[in-house]
């Protein structure tokens, strides 16, 4: 066994919380491998320390997610059945080689010679294709998005919001498009970059309720926000509102209305 | 049982365990990020790992969602430090158990109201402290270098910030 055991319980935790600087991380991982208590305890606070996760405010990821997810497995699985190419190996090479080695020497090499020329392409096609696979994800992306935003319109109960500035009257700083029935809306708007200990977060008002939280986002210096996103499916909304919340956003509105939406 | 069908190819498998989690992971990765765009990425890319290396998940010996869990805040950190520890591989044999049911959506609802109330009640400091740990990644040091507090009381902070949580989540 390498190394004494952890001291305290509290060791498991706090390696597992990422805290233990250097030195002190050291000692754990090297004795930890050879002693299955100390695996276990720290598995343990693995997984305790992983239940933080929830004290982040829910979000959930747009439909293109999944639908990108499962291209990339057909892809995938596409692209391994393509180059299972069967290989044919000369059954006679041996015996044609002992009486016309004069030919095939000059032949290999020639040989020889166009396999690397042709491994060489071979290369460059793979780095151009791994760029264009990219560009391609990029794309499908952006289509995906417009495809939801195209049908999120089309709905015939979706609405359309209007969230205006707090400090400048007459001022529309974002839009929002919302149907309840499917739970799914975007915003677009201009604001100005969040100090750096702060996050802009958007809130669903229900009619009855606290304030459901529909993302946080950090615009940057003169560019327009794009977020879509799911909420719970059937709420009726009152009103949509953004405030200035500490970072990474909180579980209820805490800082100044910056954008509010009336649905009229 | 789903994970043993994802070693089958079974497509309709990972996506229920997508819609299983995935809401989970986006939560702790934007929290983390703060960048929709660049958490999308990484919950795809982990649940592309999943379906690549699922044989090497043993769910006797450890929690599938912990495990999503540990690997979206490790890369989700590794983003924010821009650096890249071999894509999240070196977690793999990583055994995770987790104290709670996280199998579905209402459990989940739950343990999130039972975390935010213990965290509620933990002094700001620690709190604090506590989350700049989970979130950021900070180290000791790094946290003592942060708020300017003295590192020994950055520890003990810590400490007794994860003694309480402890105990008020009975975990």
């Amino acid at each position: 066994m390498s190394g004494p055991h952890p001291t305290r319980l509290e060791d498991f935790d706090l390696y597992a919380l990422g805290a233990l600087d250097a030195d002190e991380r050291v000692l754990i991982e090297a004795h930890v491998p050879s002693c299955p208590d100390c695996a276990q305890k720290l598995a343990e606070a693995q997984g305790r320390m992983a239940i933080l996760a929830f004290a982040a405010p829910r979000v959930e990821p747009s439909p293109g997610v999944k639908e990108r997810l499962m291209r990339q497995l057909h892809a995938t699985a596409e692209g391994s059945g393509a180059s299972a190419v069967p290989r044919v190996i000369p059954e006679s090479a041996a015996g044609i080689l002992g009486r016309w080695w004069t030919v095939l020497v000059p032949v290999a090499s020639a040989l020889a010679l166009a396999t690397i020329l042709l491994w060489l392409h071979n290369v460059q096609l793979e780095r151009q294709l791994a760029d264009s696979r990219e560009t391609l994800r990029h794309q499908q992306a952006q289509l995906d998005e417009a495809r939801h935003m195209a049908a999120l319109l089309a709905m015939r109960d979706t609405i359309v919001v209007q969230l205006w500035e707090q400090k400048t009257p007459n001022t529309v700083g974002a839009r929002v498009v919302y149907n309840a029935r499917e739970g799914m809306m975007v915003c677009d708007g201009m604001l100005p970059p969040a100090p750096a200990d702060k996050s802009y977060q958007l809130w669903l008002v229900p009619m009855n309720g606290a304030p459901i939280s529909a993302g946080v986002f950090n615009p940057k210096s003169g560019q327009m926000s794009h977020m879509m996103m799911k909420v719970p499916a059937g709420l009726t909304a009152k009103e949509f509102a953004v405030s200035l919340e500490p970072a990474g956003g909180m579980p209820q509105p805490t800082g100044p209305m910056v954008l509010v939406g009336p649905i009229s | 049982m789903l994970v043993a069908r994802i070693v089958q190819r079974d497509e309709s498998a990972l996506a229920a365990l997508y819609d299983r989690y995935a809401g989970m992971l986006s939560s702790v990765l934007n929290r983390i990020l703060r960048d929709t765009q660049a958490a999308e990425e990484i919950l795809q890319d982990i649940f592309y790992q999943l379906w690549r290396t699922a044989s090497r998940f043993d769910p006797e010996r450890g929690s599938l969602p912990g495990w999503l869990l540990v690997i979206a805040r490790n890369r989700a950190i590794s983003r924010l430090r821009r650096h890249n520890p071999a894509a999240g591989e070196e977690l793999l044999e990583t055994l995770v158990i987790v104290p709670a049911n996280l199998e579905n959506a209402v459990a989940q609802q739950q343990l999130l109201s039972k975390v935010k109330s213990a965290l509620e009640s933990l002094p700001k400091e620690q709190r604090a402290a506590l989350e700049l740990a989970y979130f950021e990644g900070l180290t000791h040091s790094e946290i003592a270098a942060r708020t300017g507090d003295p590192l020994g009381t950055v520890k003990t902070r810590l400490r007794t910030a994860v003694e309480t949580l402890k105990r008020n989540l009975q975990i």
